[in-house]
C-alpha cells in the first residue's frame, strides 16, 4: 500500500494506459476456454469423420527377403530421402537436418531485437521478404532437381529435333533403343553438364585423384578403440557428392541474403530470418512433394502416389 | 428492477441452482461456485489443476482465431487423443514378428470399433506433424520467438523432434511391408553418419536388419519412452509461456 501511495508520480498517461490495458483483457473462462473446447469438439468430429471414411493403409505382412520397389521412408523424411539421390548419404541422412535444426533453434539468438512481435508479419518489407524466399527457395530447389534429372537434355533435344521424332531416340515398345541417325543429341563435348554425376563420371579424371591416400593418420579411430581407417580419397567423387551440395546449401542461401542486403529487401536481421526461413520452409515442402509424389520405381523422377501398392 | 413486484420466494429456477452447485459434494470438487460470474471465473481458472494451465486474464487479440489458428492447442489436443487411442490400442497389439501383424489385422476386422481406434490414432499422427510444422511457422511470422520467449522457442524445437520421433517409431508397430522398408531405409539414414553412424544404427535396430530387436525397441520408445519426455517438455513448454507474460505481443 505504502507503494502505492508513494507511487503518485505515475503520469496520467501511464495510468491510463494500465486501465486501458485491463480493459482490453478478456477473462480466460468463458472467453478462451470456449474457443478450445468447441475446436476440440469440432475437431474431434472432423477426426471421426475422416477415420470412418479412409482407412489406414496396411500391406502386406513385413518381409525381410522382398524389398518393395519403390522403398520409402515415412513421408515426413522423404525430403531427407530426396537430398540422398544428389548427394553423399552422411550430408543428406545426418549432417544437413543435424545443422538445420541447430540453425533452427538458433533463431531467437541471431535475431534479438524485441521489434515487431506479437504480430503476423507487421515490420516493414516483411512480405517481400517472405515471398521472395518462397518463391527462390521452390524454384531454385525445383530447377537443381530437374538438372539432375537431366531435364535440360531433354528439352534441348525436343528443341532441336523439330517433328515427329523428337522423343527419339526413345525407347521401343519391347524397351530396346531406338536407332535414328537424323537425331541431333546433347552435344557430346557437354557430356559432363548432364547431370551433376556426370561431372565425375564424363570427364577424363588423372586415375591418382580418383585414389588420393591419406593413409590411416586422418580418421584416429583407433584412438576410439576402433579399427584402423586407410582413407582413399576419391575426388572426383567428393566433388560430385560433398563439395558441390555443400556449397550449395550454404552458398545459395547466402547469395540470396547478399543479394537481398544489396538491393535494400533485406536490411534488418529480422528480414533476412523471414527471407531465410520462408525459403527453408519452401524447400522442405518442395522436397518432401516430390520425394511422395514424384519418386517411382527406382526413385525415378515420375508421378507416383502410395496407393500404386494396392 | 424496482418497478416489478416483491418475488413471491425463491423461484424454482434459483433452487435448482442452488441445489446443483451450492452442495458440499460440488463443493469439495471445485472449491468456486458456477463460473458465472467473474470472480467464480477467475477462481475456476486458478484453482483447478488442469485449467490452471492458462492465466486468469488473456488479452483480447490473442483470443482471435487468426492470432495463433490454434496450432499449439490443437498440437496438444491431437497429443491427447494420440495417448488415449494408443492406450486402447495397447490392449490388443502384442510387439512380436509372429503376432504384429496379425494384432493390427483383428482390429481392423474383428474388434468392435477397432478399425476406427486404429484409423483414428493413425490420422492424429499424421495430423500432428503437420500441426505442430504450422505452429512452428505461426510462432515464427508473428516474431513470438524473439526475447524473453527465446528459450521457449528451442524447447520447442525438441519438441518437434520428438514429434517426429514418435510418429516414425510408431510407423514400424503394423509390421507390415510399408513399415518394414520405411524403418529400414530411415535407420540406414542413420547409419551413413560417418564413423558413428553404424555403431548408433546397430544400437537403434538392435542389431544388423530391422526384425524382433527393433520391433521391441521402437514399442517400448513409442508407447513410454517417448512420449513421457514430450509431455515433460510440453510441461515446461506451457509453464514457460506463463512464465513469459502470456503470448508475445507488441511492446
Ligand atoms: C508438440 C509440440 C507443441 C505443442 C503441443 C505446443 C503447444 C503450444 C501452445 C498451446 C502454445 C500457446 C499458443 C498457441 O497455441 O499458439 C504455444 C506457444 C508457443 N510455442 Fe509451441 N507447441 C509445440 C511445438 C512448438 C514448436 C515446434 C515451436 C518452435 C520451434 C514452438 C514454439 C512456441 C513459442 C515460442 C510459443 C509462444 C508463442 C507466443 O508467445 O505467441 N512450439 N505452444
Amino acid at each position: 500500500m505504502a507503494v502505492a501511495e508513494q507511487a503518485q508520480p505515475a503520469s496520467r498517461a501511464v495510468r491510463a494506459r494500465q486501465r486501458r490495458v485491463r480493459e482490453e483483457e478478456l477473462l480466460v473462462w468463458p472467453d478462451l476456454v470456449f474457443v478450445e473446447f468447441i475446436s476440440a469438439v469440432l475437431f474431434l468430429g472432423l477426426l471421426a469423420i475422416l477415420s470412418v471414411l479412409v482407412d489406414a493403409i496396411l500391406l502386406d505382412q513385413a518381409n525381410p527377403a522382398v524389398t518393395p520397389n519403390p522403398s520409402k521412408a515415412p513421408w515426413y523424411f522423404l525430403n531427407l530421402q530426396e537430398l540422398l539421390l544428389h548427394m553423399h548419404p552422411a550430408l543428406a541422412g545426418v549432417i544437413v537436418p543435424t545443422v538445420a535444426l541447430i540453425a533452427l533453434g538458433a533463431i531467437p539468438y541471431f535475431d534479438t531485437s524485441n521489434d515487431y512481435q506479437g504480430e503476423w508479419l507487421t515490420s516493414p518489407r516483411a512480405w517481400p521478404n517472405l515471398v521472395v524466399g518462397a518463391v527462390v527457395g521452390t524454384v531454385g530447389t525445383t530447377l537443381l532437381i530437374f538438372y539432375d534429372a537431366s531435364f535440360h537434355v531433354r528439352f534441348y533435344e525436343w528443341i532441336v529435333n523439330p517433328g515427329e521424332d523428337r522423343f527419339l531416340p526413345g525407347l521401343s515398345e519391347d524397351g530396346q533403343p531406338i536407332d535414328n541417325p537424323d537425331f541431333n543429341a546433347w552435344p557430346e563435348s557437354l557430356n559432363w553438364l548432364k547431370s551433376l554425376r556426370s561431372l565425375q563420371t564424363e570427364v577424363n579424371w588423372p586415375t591418382e585423384l580418383e585414389a588420393i591416400p591419406l593413409g590411416s593418420k586422418v580418421l584416429r579411430t583407433d584412438l576410439l578403440g576402433l579399427p584402423a581407417i586407410d582413407l582413399d580419397v576419391n575426388f572426383p567423387a567428393m566433388v560430385v557428392e560433398q563439395i558441390i551440395p555443400v556449397g550449395a546449401m550454404v552458398g545459395l542461401p547466402l547469395l540470396l541474403s547478399a543479394a537481398a542486403w544489396k538491393v535494400g529487401l533485406a536490411q534488418t536481421r529480422r528480414d533476412h530470418m523471414i527471407l531465410q526461413f520462408s525459403g527453408f520452409i519452401a524447400v522442405y515442402v518442395i522436397l518432401t512433394i516430390i520425394g511422395t509424389f514424384f519418386r517411382g520405381e527406382g526413385l525415378e523422377l515420375v508421378p507416383y502416389t502410395i496407393f500404386a501398392h494396392h | 428492477m424496482a418497478t416489478t413486484e416483491q418475488p413471491q420466494g425463491r423461484s424454482l429456477g434459483d433452487r435448482l441452482y442452488d441445489g446443483a452447485f451450492k452442495n458440499r459434494l460440488w463443493k469439495s470438487i471445485f472449491r468456486s461456485g458456477y463460473p458465472n460470474t467473474p470472480r467464480n471465473q477467475m477462481l475456476a481458472v486458478a484453482t483447478n489443476v488442469f485449467l490452471h494451465l492458462h492465466p486468469t486474464r488473456i488479452h483480447r487479440t490473442h483470443v482471435k482465431i487468426t492470432h495463433t489458428f490454434c496450432l499449439g492447442g490443437l498440437s496438444f489436443f491431437l497429443f491427447l487423443g494420440l495417448t488415449i487411442t494408443g492406450v486402447l490400442l495397447m490392449f490388443y497389439y502384442v510387439p512380436s514378428v509372429e503376432r504384429a501383424y496379425g494384432d493390427i489385422l483383428a482390429l481392423d476386422t474383428d474388434v468392435r470399433f477397432g478399425k476406427l481406434m486404429r484409423n483414428l490414432h493413425r490420422w492424429m499422427a499424421h495430423g500432428m506433424v503437420l500441426t505442430v510444422l504450422m505452429h512452428m511457422m505461426r510462432v515464427f511470422y508473428t516474431g513470438a520467438y524473439k526475447p524473453p520467449r527465446e528459450f521457449n522457442w528451442v524447447v520447442g524445437v525438441v519438441l518437434l523432434v520428438l514429434t517426429l520421433l514418435l510418429s516414425f517409431t510408431g510407423y514400424l508397430l503394423p509390421w507390415d511391408q510399408l513399415a518394414l522398408w520405411a524403418i529400414t531405409v530411415g535407420t540406414n539414414m542413420v547409419g551413413s553418419a560417418p564413423l558413428l553412424g553404424e555403431p548408433n544404427r546397430f544400437v537403434l535396430v538392435g542389431g544388423f536388419q530391422v526384425g524382433q530387436a527393433a520391433l521391441i525397441r521402437f514399442y517400448t520408445l513409442h508407447v513410454i519412452g517417448l512420449p513421457l519426455l514430450a509431455a515433460i517438455f510440453m510441461t515446461v513448454h506451457f509453464w514457460r509461456i506463463r512464465r513469459d507474460g502470456g503470448l508475445a505481443r507488441p511492446l
